[in-house]
């Protein structure tokens, strides 16, 4: 069976959409047609349903879509119906890509440590010692590399030496230490910088130096 | 597709001898529409709505019954006629009522009644609810909020013709759960609708 010319006039009826002649025509249809008039009754029903459930219908349902998701959503239907828009939209979305990549990368360091400390990301330029000493140092100081930082220092002989932790750039090495360390020897220290989370944000390479023999 | 072949007069101008079986075949078919029309028309929670529907199948019967029906229309443009001019003549009378009672209870139902409606109601909402939230959203869209379809559409992102396509599926499934409860309730109805004679 055909669909009847006034079915799409239903929903206007019912919400009250029709001019005073428009309802009054489908009102005498109706009468007369008992299909019309069962998807009145189903549609009548549909709609009473719907506004007793009210927005509880749509509780379950996110109530607003963020306006990123709608803009999202813009493009994507600009693209289904515009495909030549698509190469543009693409290289730009690389372009994007490429700009950005390097300077995330410098917030976010990783580091591959191995051996003789090989470095990738941040490092701490350290300033003493760096040369042949003739006596055992007595400070250690590297630059600072942000706020709120805990540098840890390493100093090691054949083994490790000592380690320590401080917020300062420069720290005292304890005379026990100090008395450790023999003229003649070679020894090397290393600072790390960590977050106050404890992420590992920076490192130092390995730097050499001697304790030069007494005369 | 005319609810009966009534009228069939070929304009001779002659009325038309009804049977009982007839008139009551027409009450039986003809009380839902004019309940509808009168429902709407005065709003479902007016109270005498059913006197009025009552009113106007008297009044069919009786003009039926007295041969002022001779066939220029159909017997549904008939029955429209007589039905819309009793509304006329209700909102004319009890205007006042319809604007200042509209909450009142339309009828007092029995238990049974009271009972079976909300099994009807009950089943109603399941099967509203039991529709995806895709298709919700676009029922509440259109007749809560009353959004037209290209509002519609621009809000959720959608074409106007998937808008459409959602309504009509929600309305396909809709339409297959209020078949199975309207059979069963006009057989209930059926049995309990007698021509006054």
């Amino acid at each position: 069976m055909g669909r009847c010319r006034f079915e799409e006039l239903i929903d206007g009826y019912l919400l009250n959409k029709l001019d005073r002649e428009e309802a009054e025509r489908f009102e005498e249809h109706y009468f007369n047609c008992s299909r019309c008039f069962a998807q009145l009754q189903a549609r009548n029903e549909l709609i009473q349903a719907v506004k007793t459930q009210g927005p509880s219908l749509v509780e379950d349902i996110s109530p607003a879509r963020p306006r990123a998701f709608s803009w999202a959503s813009d493009v994507w239907t600009t693209l289904v119906n515009h495909p030549w828009v698509l190469a543009p939209a693409a290289a730009l979305f690389l372009a994007a890509i490429l700009i950005f990549s390097p300077l995330s990368k410098e917030k976010t360091p990783s580091f591959v440590l191995n051996g003789d400390s090989v470095i990738r990301g941040q490092a701490i330029n350290l300033i003493s010692p760096i040369i042949d000493v003739s006596t055992p140092p007595l400070f250690f100081e590297w630059k600072k590399q942000g706020e709120n930082l805990e540098y840890k220092i390493s100093v090691f002989n054949s083994d490790l030496l000592w380690t320590a932790t401080t917020r300062e750039t420069r720290i005292q090495v304890p005379e026990e230490v100090r008395q450790k360390m023999i003229p003649g020897e070679k020894y090397s220290w290393q600072v790390k910088a960590f977050s106050p989370t404890g992420a590992l944000l920076a490192v130092s390479s390995r730097v050499q130096f001697m304790i030069k023999p007494q005369q | 597709m005319c609810f009966f072949a009534f009228g069939a007069y070929n304009n001779s101008g002659m009325s038309k001898q009804y049977s009982p079986q007839e008139l009551e075949e027409i009450v039986r078919h003809y009380r839902p529409v004019i309940g509808f029309s009168v429902k709407k028309a005065l709003g479902p929670n007016y109270p005498d709505w059913e006197d009025v529907v009552q009113d106007v199948l008297t009044q069919v019967i009786t003009k039926l019954q007295k041969g002022e029906f001779r066939g220029e229309c159909s017997i549904g443009t008939f029955i429209y006629t007589v039905t819309k001019r009793r509304i006329v003549d209700c909102i004319r009378q009890k205007a006042r009522v319809m604007t200042e009672m509209p909450e009142l209870e339309a009828t007092t139902l029995g238990p049974e009644e009271d009972v079976a409606r909300k099994e009807r109601a009950k089943i109603i909402t399941d099967a509203l609810l039991r529709l995806k939230p895709k298709f919700r959203e676009v029922l509440y869209l259109y007749y809560y909020k009353e959004l037209s379809r290209e509002e519609i559409a621009a809000r959720l992102g959608l074409s106007v013709r998937q808008v459409s396509e959602r309504l009509y599926y929600a309305q396909k499934v809709f339409g297959k759960v209020l078949r199975r409860v309207f059979s069963e309730k006009n057989s209930n109805f059926s049995s309990r609708t007698r021509l006054k004679k």
